[in-house]
């Protein structure tokens, strides 16, 4: 984006002296491991709430996932009716108040903690930390390339300078202040993406006439689809593609299963309901959270499908034409540049930055202490202490960096639907045995979390084209980018490896009250 | 509805404002409910 850079500089200064701010108060309010860990268990409803949602919703959620939309239409909103279902009023309902009186209860820190007492197992704690610590990274590189390109493309100013600027001054109010800092800035970054989503979604409609011209004018556009996407079953951008094709398939089982699923069980986000003191605030902040992620997802998809009718007026082509170099991450920002008026892009370009930075800032929390708590920790004392916790936070702030020079620049979208694909298939099953069963059994969930993670492994690697040909696995052992031909290689991974690890939950289950009758009646014969 | 036409996109503009309503009068009904202490069967 070209904007005032004057403008843009002196508001980002601005906002950086209050992140800075707020993150040497949660240095200062940080005296315990119960602080560092989950905020002295006393946050406030509201920022429990804008935390929650600041943290679900990166800048690929807005940018990435709103250029599908552009490339997609907008049968990207069932993403947004699970985001809002399932990510807020299940997630808090019916999983929040049960992880925090169960947290509460057994004193827990983090997810991987809160899993193996719960199940009482160290394995348990071993593995769900050791999932975090393999596959966090990757996303958090991928959040971190998002927040590079972006800062580069907008002060001008080197890649490798910008992407670690943007990990220094995250790491720093991270590793210093905790979980506290973390929500405190969350809290405010939250606020302004809320401020950015609303005029944003006002001025597109304003742009475009009205809301029903707007809507009527894309409906309009069908006979626009490109070829190549018509022929993979686009029937136009406000309406669903044909029931079955290969972008029917991605659009529902990667994007909208696939992410909406996901989010119940990723572990930055169920650590959240740990933080407050009573149900009361899981309460509050469901009142709060639902029309927030309404306002970040559903605009973003809306405005997303809308750029193809802007673009179609002011330019005659679709979005996706407009795209630089044909990359669908350049659809929003070359819309919000190209239509909007200059305060609003700096205003915009800060909501970005602030959705960045309240993903990253939750992702290298719980990384670091995964690493530290759940990992290293058992090795030496029960109690956690916040020196090493602080510097397995840097050890995996440094790793993500690495990953980050690495991985491809065009991964950000993609990357965040295969972590919360992973963390449903490895973790969910397993969590919700752990909230709901008054004993949960220990051999079910090593099923569970083993059969998900292996499940989701093998799709990814072998059957998902989409992963597999870029990993080359496939490729190196059978000689084909997948083993499997469609529509089986365009199925996300999460479709086979969540019922899997269901499956396996279930026969271990089974198997250990099977186990248990038979003990018990043994016993009674002894006797 | 509104301007679109295949139902499958406007059931999903409908049900996102029917969780989000429900987000909000679940909040507001249950706004002093769940303080330490009481029973909570959630």
């Amino acid at each position: 984006m070209t904007v005032d850079t004057g403008l843009f500089v002196g508001m980002t200064l601005v906002y950086l002296v209050l992140i800075i701010g707020l993150g040497y108060l949660g240095y200062r309010r940080t005296k315990e491991n119960d602080d560092y860990m989950v905020a002295g268990r006393k946050i406030h409803p509201v920022v429990l709430a804008l935390s929650y949602g600041a943290t679900f919703i990166s800048t690929s959620a807005i940018v990435g996932f709103g250029g599908v939309a552009a490339q997609l239409g907008m049968g990207m909103i069932w993403l947004t009716v699970l985001n809002i279902g399932l990510g807020i009023f299940i997630a808090f309902v019916f999983f929040g108040k049960r992880t925090r009186r169960i947290g509460h209860k057994l004193r827990a820190v983090t997810f991987p903690d809160l899993m193996g007492k719960c199940y009482g197992s160290p394995f348990m704690q071993y593995a769900a930390g050791t999932v975090i610590v393999l596959g966090m990274p990757l996303y958090t590189a991928a959040i971190l390339i998002g927040g590079a390109q972006f800062i580069t493309s907008t002060l001008q100013i080197p890649y490798t300078t910008a992407l670690l600027g943007f990990a220094a001054i995250v790491a720093l109010y991270v590793v210093l202040g905790g979980l506290i800092a973390v929500m405190y800035t969350d809290a405010l970054q939250g606020g302004i993406m809320l401020v950015g989503m609303t005029i944003l979604l006002v001025l597109t409609y304003i742009r475009l006439g009205g809301v029903v011209e707007a809507h009527t004018a894309l409906a309009g556009m069908s006979d626009l689809v490109p070829e190549a996407l018509a022929a993979g079953g686009l029937t136009g951008w406000a309406s669903m593609p044909a029931f079955g094709s290969s972008i029917w398939l991605t659009l529902v089982t990667t994007l909208v299963l696939g992410v909406g699923i996901g989010v119940l069980a990723q572990p930055q986000l169920v650590v959240r309901f740990m933080t407050v003191k009573d149900s009361r605030a899981l309460n509050r902040a469901v009142l709060v959270g639902g029309p927030f992620i309404l306002m970040m997802t559903g605009v973003a998809f809306t405005v997303g499908a809308l750029t193809n009718v802007y673009f179609y007026q002011a330019e005659g082509v679709t979005a996706l034409a407009a795209a630089t170099n044909g990359n669908v991450d350049t659809i929003i920002p070359n819309f919000i540049n190209a239509s909007m008026p200059d305060l609003f892009v700096v205003v915009f370009m800060l909501a970005l930055l602030a959705a960045a930075m309240s993903t990253l800032s939750s992702l290298f929390h719980t990384m670091g202490t995964s690493l530290g708590f759940d990992v290293i920790r058992r090795t030496g004392t029960e109690k956690a202490t916040m020196r090493p916790i602080r510097l397995a936070t840097v050890a995996m702030i440094v790793v993500s960096i690495i990953l980050a020079f690495i991985m491809p620049g065009s991964i950000i979208a993609r990357a965040t639907a295969m972590f919360m694909g992973l963390c449903a298939s490895a973790f969910l099953p397993t969590y919700a045995h752990a909230m709901y069963s008054s004993r949960p059994s220990l051999k079910s969930a090593k099923m569970s979390l083993v059969t998900g993670t292996v499940a989701w492994f093998a799709w990814t690697s072998f059957v998902h084209v989409k992963e597999s040909a870029a990993l080359g696995l496939s490729n190196l052992l059978f000689g084909v980018p997948a083993v499997l031909s469609a529509p089986w290689q365009d199925v996300d991974p999460l479709v086979i490896a969540l019922p899997l690890s269901t499956a396996a939950l279930l026969v271990g289950w089974a198997l250990d009250r099977h186990e248990v009758t038979a003990d018990t009646e043994e016993s009674a014969g002894a006797a | 509805m509104f301007g679109i036409t295949d139902p499958a996109i406007w059931v999903g503009y409908l049900l996102a404002l029917v969780f989000t309503l429900a987000c909000l009068v679940y909040g507001l009904l249950n706004w002093n409910n769940g303080v330490e202490g009481e029973r909570d069967d959630s």
